[in-house]
């Protein structure tokens, strides 16, 4: 029998237990519980060491507020830690463990930190760890010697060390209304707009859906508040327009009515089942949020506030009623307000003995006191506690007369002998998700808190969230909230009652008890009273600098319980209203949310990535395979015992030699159509177009507006209005976007279409001295003879029953046609040119040579074209038409773009048959030591089987007039040092003999 | 942020590309004055409030749009279709989702 | 004719698969039209568009943001202004097109090769969609024959809803490997059967 375990009553299972493990040792509780409910039914107090001091902290909430309670979840070899016991529901096999404490829980080297405590302020480690180094034990240096020590004692749990193998997901969600929170408020804000047809998202972080009906023992429409809550909650998961969305926190509120949420899925399971995710991440676009997020009950400060035993007063009246958990046997109440008294009463009636009601105002009201009579507890009143005694649990308190107006306490201390003190200082309602939304938080002078302002066309509040403290207020805010929200239907159902005490729960305006001693602010981070109060002698007076520096309310809790304690003793210190000093505004998100649920599906193995038609061909025909953007290219194809280098020099050489072929389907095609298709090629490209004749291809070059070199590539005319434009591969969809835009926005008369046919076609680039004889060999319905088929001509015919579009081009400098055949039939003709090529000794080759070849040929890709060289630069300008104007002529002129110490393309030739590195920065006079003056950097670099030298392009200051100059390569990040000539970019058949044939 | 198309109807920010200041005039084609170009490259409003701004749905339709969007609130006041030429509008997209 | 190579060759796997104890939630094909054809209408001409597809697709197209309408043999929806795919199972309807559409009426581009046409049926396909694009699914939002085009990170995708549990999706090719391992990653959840 567990020892604080009621014997009937509340709202979990318990015809069936659990087993779990807390720091080693087993526990059982039930269906139903959380670590903490079912910790505490075991007598358990002691629930981690704090973060500074390492003071032993018990539980001091039951819900997402919770600062102290916080534990490691180990699964397998993951661990997660900081978890809220309040929030983490037990399951067979659930492993946890304490936090921050060595060598265990009970006994902690590291409390000896709290006879430290004046030394460890606010700042401590600002002061003494930053700036210039004065004596032995300061400054920078000592920290980076301290650092180690620092960390293993300091701060929450240990992230752990595995990759997390959890399963993540996300879900798009679209409603017409979002209710957040499902207490009495959202449950009738859902029920109302449910009825009126819209389609509704009832979301609530809590497993079970209800909020304080489930434990405040209050009655709803005659019947029990939490049978009507899980009636009405079975009400609407009946309707097909009603998404319930348990154990699942709407952390941000952004903008457009965009709401992010997490929903735990199999947090609270032993194992997944097969597909689910253990955390779904939501994106919901509502029409309007209905916010009804309840409020938080806020501790008392005052010395010894922390100490295991110590709990918010709503909190333990919840454990006691809707988990059956008596959190103390001999209990005092410590309260600023009449809402305290409702929770003595619930704990008494769930079997505690309330000893005194210990309240810091001297009047009581009447409603106070009759709850007070039927708890069977004294009232203290005008007095206050002002200490706490017993080690890792409690066993007495102080109390002491207390003048609410002066916050002064005087006269004798007197000791009560209690086992467990409830605390109230009053509410705050739960406005963060307004916050975020850019509402102001108002302050209320009577409730003593930041209240919702009025609601706006996208979002509105109802219960304790909009400062409907009572629920009678709450059911009714709440159907006038649901009505609103579904477009203001009339009301349909009345609004139910309901029964037990309406009290009014405004506070004294006391937040702190003065009366020496560590009083804790921020539980979670270990901030004081006095740590406030020495920032403001400090000089931090703005509310966000004082956040900083204390680090108040900067935990993982966001400072839930500490914000408005913190707030007013600073409003104190500066001698200010509360308002004045202001509040911080809450920032997503509302709780800790795990990274792997936002990377959700985007990890692993699953991003997406593009494979050309013959994909399949080159990983089984021994391609190593390069990723290239998204693109995966076949980077060489190594025969058995080859190096990379090996590979690709064969490669190369048998293609100048033989054949090559090449899989090109990655360059970037776009379908330009239409009437005006050729007058808009002459706008976008530097050189003619509209006087291609059909069936011939044309080099082009584009320009940016601003007159630099942004693409190059070929186009060709297969029709009247239809032209194939080929972009490089990077710039497929930065062209494509550029053409749009100019056709949308600056030519929308024109009548030209633009599609992207990238995927539609295969491309194959068979080149060599044998690559018209392989071609002759496969091709049929079209002759592919010099006269057929001249350089930049196209045809149309068949390979292997296959329809292909040939087009005879180079960019290898060899003879060279692109075969393009449909994308579903490219590794068809692939195979069928590998076989016709077999006899002429064809070898299938891959980036590496691709690129050495063209580095040969001094051709140009997007290592030059890199957004800084000009068409000139790069040797380009026979291409700039003087007959028509183009994007980026009026600016390609311009002085600066055509002065002759640009960065210009050069070849370059290592002296030292080394090889080259791009990258590497080009001087005129080496000095290993201080490299400088660099003229111009290395874009590229291969070794040349037909030069059989290690070469490069480069761009090189004023490097058209510097061929036949020395120079030398500097490269101290790989301690590349040498003599280099410079030469012209074209390295290999200048004339281009070759590629004529 | 949402941006309801013309033609697709509301849609995530994640869809869209931002393709610059809508003010812009691009001179003629034939223009040669090069004071005119330098303004069209290099001059962008960039004010606090309304703000003419093209948008491409590059992630739907692929048209570009013409947004008078609030830099401060991110409230959009008005979407079309960018250019001239492009009047044309399409018949109204289902029922919209919201009511209100 | 030769017959196309799909993409997804090598990784579709018939069977069911995922948690299918409660049965299956999606049924995923490939359903491999013999024609995708993009039919794009200069401003003012989308109705001798609409007429042509009527002739050569025999299917009514309705005019409209987003329309369509799907029938066994074909199928067809809006997915851009003036732009309109046309599905069908014959081959060669782009050369049809080509043939039959005036210059001053449009163009035709013929994407047979260049997209990759996915089917997604049964109870949970919203569901399972709704997982990768943020478009809403539910049927009054997403009419019967309507299509949208949308993008999942790079991915591109085109859909149209061909039944109240059943959508065609669109891809790039390139793409088509990629996106069916997210759509089966996203489906083993509700359980999944590969046709």
């Amino acid at each position: 029998m567990s020892p604080r375990r009621t014997a009937s009553g509340g709202l979990i299972d318990r015809s069936r237990s659990i087993r779990f493990s807390f720091d080693g040792d087993f526990y059982t509780g039930h269906p139903g519980d959380t670590l903490a409910s079912a910790l505490l039914a075991q007598g358990v107090t002691l629930f981690g060491r704090s973060f500074k001091y390492h003071r032993p902290r018990g539980v001091l909430t039951a819900g997402v507020d919770e600062p102290n309670a916080l534990v490691t979840v180990l699964r397998g070899d993951a661990r997660e830690p900081n978890i809220p016991a309040t929030m983490l529901e037990i399951y067979d096999g659930l492993t946890v463990v304490s936090q921050n404490r060595f060598p265990s829980l009970a006994f902690d080297v590291g409390a000896v930190n709290q006879l430290g405590g004046k030394i460890l302020g606010a700042g401590f480690y600002y002061k003494t760890f930053m700036g210039p180094v004065f004596g032995p034990l300061k400054g920078t240096r000592f920290w980076m010697f301290c650092e180690h020590f620092i960390r293993r004692a300091a701060g929450l749990g240990r992230a752990g060390k595995v990759a997390d193998p959890s399963r993540y997901e996300r879900m798009n969600a679209f409603c017409d209304v979002l209710v957040v929170g499902s207490g009495p408020a959202g449950l009738m804000a859902a029920k109302q707009a449910a009825s009126s047809g819209a389609r509704v998202v009832l979301a609530d972080l809590e497993p079970r859906l209800g909020g304080s009906a489930n434990w405040s023992g209050e009655s709803i429409d005659g019947t029990a508040a939490a049978e009507w809550a899980a009636a009405t909650v079975a009400e609407l998961k009946a309707r097909p327009n009603v998404r319930l969305l348990p154990r699942t926190t709407v952390w941000g509120y952004y903008d457009d009515n965009t709401l992010s949420a997490l929903e735990r899925v199999t947090d609270h399971k032993r194992t997944a089942r097969k597909g689910e995710p253990r955390q779904r991440h939501w994106t919901i676009r509502a029409g309007r949020v209905v916010l009804a997020t309840g409020a938080f009950e806020r501790p008392m400060v005052f010395p010894g506030n922390d100490r295991p035993g110590v709990m918010l007063a709503a909190s333990a009246a919840r454990y006691a009623t809707e988990f059956g958990v008596l959190p103390g046997g001999k209990i005092a109440v410590f309260a600023n307000n009449d809402g305290a008294y409702r929770s003595a009463l619930a704990l008494r009636e769930a079997g505690t003995s309330i000893v005194a009601i210990v309240d810091v105002r001297a009047e009581v009201s009447t409603a106070a006191r009759e709850l007070a009579t039927k708890a069977k507890a004294e009232i203290l009143a005008g007095q206050a506690v002002v200490a706490t005694e017993g080690g890792k649990t409690l066993s007495g308190i102080k109390v002491q007369t207390f003048d609410a107006a002066t916050g002064v306490v005087r006269g004798d201390a007197r000791s009560i002998d209690v086992d467990f003190l409830a605390v109230s200082g009053g509410w705050s309602p739960i406005i963060h998700l307004a916050s975020q939304a850019g509402a102001r938080a108002v302050w209320d002078e009577k409730a003593q808190a930041f209240m919702l302002p009025p609601a706006t066309e996208r979002w509105t509040g109802a219960g304790a969230c909009a400062g409907e403290f009572s629920t009678g207020e709450a059911l009714a805010g709440g159907a006038a909230a649901g009505s609103w929200a579904a477009g203001g239907a009339s009301a349909t159902d009345p609004v139910p009652e309901a029964g037990g005490a309406v009290l009014d729960i405004a506070p004294a305006p006391v937040f702190e008890i003065p009366a020496g001693g560590k009083a804790f602010v921020d539980f979670q981070h270990d901030v004081t009273a006095d740590d406030v109060r020495l920032a403001h002698r400090e000089g931090f007076i703005s509310v966000e600098h004082l956040k900083r520096y204390t680090t108040l309310g900067m935990a993982t809790d966001q400072g839930k319980t500490s914000n408005i304690p913190g707030l007013a003793i600073m409003a104190n210190a500066l001698g200010k209203q509360i308002p004045e000093v202001g509040t911080t505004r809450f920032r997503p998100p509302f709780a800790p949310v795990s990274v792997g649920s936002l990377a959700a599906e985007r990890y692993g193995d699953i991003r997406p990535e593009r494979l050309t038609p013959m994909h399949d061909w080159h990983v089984d025909n021994g391609a190593t395979m390069y990723s290239a953007g998204l693109w995966h290219r076949p980077m060489i194809y190594a025969r058995p015992g080859e190096t990379v280098d090996q590979a690709y020099v064969r490669e190369a050489r048998t293609t100048r030699e033989k054949a090559g072929i090449v899989d090109v389907s990655t360059l970037g095609k776009i379908a330009v159509q239409g009437p005006d298709a050729g007058d808009f090629l002459d706008r976008v490209y530097t050189n003619m177009f509209s006087t291609l004749p059909v069936g011939k291809a044309r080099y082009g070059l584009m320009l940016r507006e601003d007159g630099f070199a942004m693409d190059d590539g070929t186009t060709w005319r297969l029709a009247e209005d239809d032209f194939l434009m080929t972009t490089t591969t990077a710039n497929a969809g930065k062209v494509m976007q550029h053409l749009e835009y100019l056709l949308d926005v600056v030519w929308p008369e024109l009548r030209v279409h633009l599609t992207s046919v990238t995927d539609q076609w295969a491309g194959a680039a068979i080149g060599g001295p044998r690559a018209r004889e392989i071609l002759a060999a496969c091709v049929t319905g079209t002759a592919v003879d010099n006269e057929t088929l001249p350089f930049m001509g196209i045809v149309h015919g068949e390979i292997a029953g296959a329809p292909v579009v040939i087009c005879r081009l180079s960019f290898s400098g060899e003879m060279a046609f692109e075969v393009y055949s449909g994308a579903g039939h490219g590794t068809h003709v692939w195979q069928a040119l590998m076989k016709a090529g077999k006899p002429f000794g064809l070898v299938p080759y891959g980036l590496e040579a691709l690129g050495t070849m063209r580095i040969e040929k001094g051709h140009v890709t997007g290592a030059e074209i890199d957004g800084r060289t000009t068409a000139r630069d790069l040797h380009l300008d026979w291409i700039l038409s003087k007959k028509k104007p183009f994007v980026g002529s009026m600016m390609m002129d311009r002085e600066g773009m055509t002065s002759s110490d640009r960065l210009q393309l050069v070849g370059i030739i290592a002296l030292d048959n080394r090889p080259l590195n791009g990258g590497a920065h080009i001087v005129e006079r080496l000095d290993r030591e201080t490299p400088r003056d660099s003229i111009g950097h290395i874009t590229a670099a291969c070794y040349s089987p037909v030069l059989r030298k290690h070469i490069a392009l480069a761009l090189v200051r004023g490097g058209k007039s510097r061929h036949g100059d020395r120079a030398y390569v500097s490269d101290p990040l790989r301690d590349r040092f040498g003599a280099v000539e410079i030469v012209s970019h074209h390295f290999y058949d200048p004339e281009g003999k070759r590629l004529h044939g | 942020m949402i941006i309801t198309c013309p033609y697709c109807g509301p849609r995530d920010l994640s869809e869209f590309a931002y393709q610059g200041d809508g003010n812009r005039k691009r001179p003629d084609q034939a223009s040669t004055s090069q004071k005119a170009w330098n303004a069209y490259v290099y001059d962008r409003l960039n004010p606090a409030g309304e703000h003419n701004e093209i948008w491409q749905h590059a992630g739907g339709c692929r048209r570009h749009l013409a947004v008078t969007r609030n830099t401060l609130t991110h409230a959009i006041s008005k979407v079309g279709f960018a250019g001239a030429g492009a009047t044309r509008k399409p018949a109204p997209r289902r029922k919209p989702r919201q009511k209100s | 004719m030769v017959d196309q190579l799909s993409p997804l060759e090598p990784v579709l796997h018939s069977g069911r698969h995922g948690h299918v104890a409660n049965g299956v939630g999606v049924t995923l094909s490939e359903t491999r039209p013999g024609s995708i054809v993009q039919l794009a209408a200069w401003p003012g001409k989308e109705k001798a568009l609409i007429k042509s597809v009527k002739q050569l697709a025999g299917i009514a197209l309705p005019d409209g943001a987003g329309g369509g309408i799907a029938t066994e043999a074909a199928s067809a929806f809006g997915i851009a202004p003036g732009r309109f795919l046309v599905i069908g199972e014959e081959e060669g309807l782009a050369a049809a097109f080509a043939a039959a559409v005036a210059r001053d009426t449009g163009t035709v581009t013929d994407l047979s090769h260049g997209r990759t046409a996915i089917r997604i049926a049964g109870p949970k396909a919203d569901w399972v969609l709704s997982k990768i694009f943020a478009i809403d699914f539910a049927l009054p939002a997403f009419p019967l024959g309507s299509g949208v085009s949308t993008v999942h990170h790079d991915i591109f995708a085109q859909i149209q809803r061909t039944g109240a549990e059943r959508f065609d999706t669109y891809v790039f090719r390139s793409f088509a490997r990629s996106f069916w391992h997210a759509l089966c990653r996203a489906s083993e959840e509700v359980g999944y059967e590969v046709r």
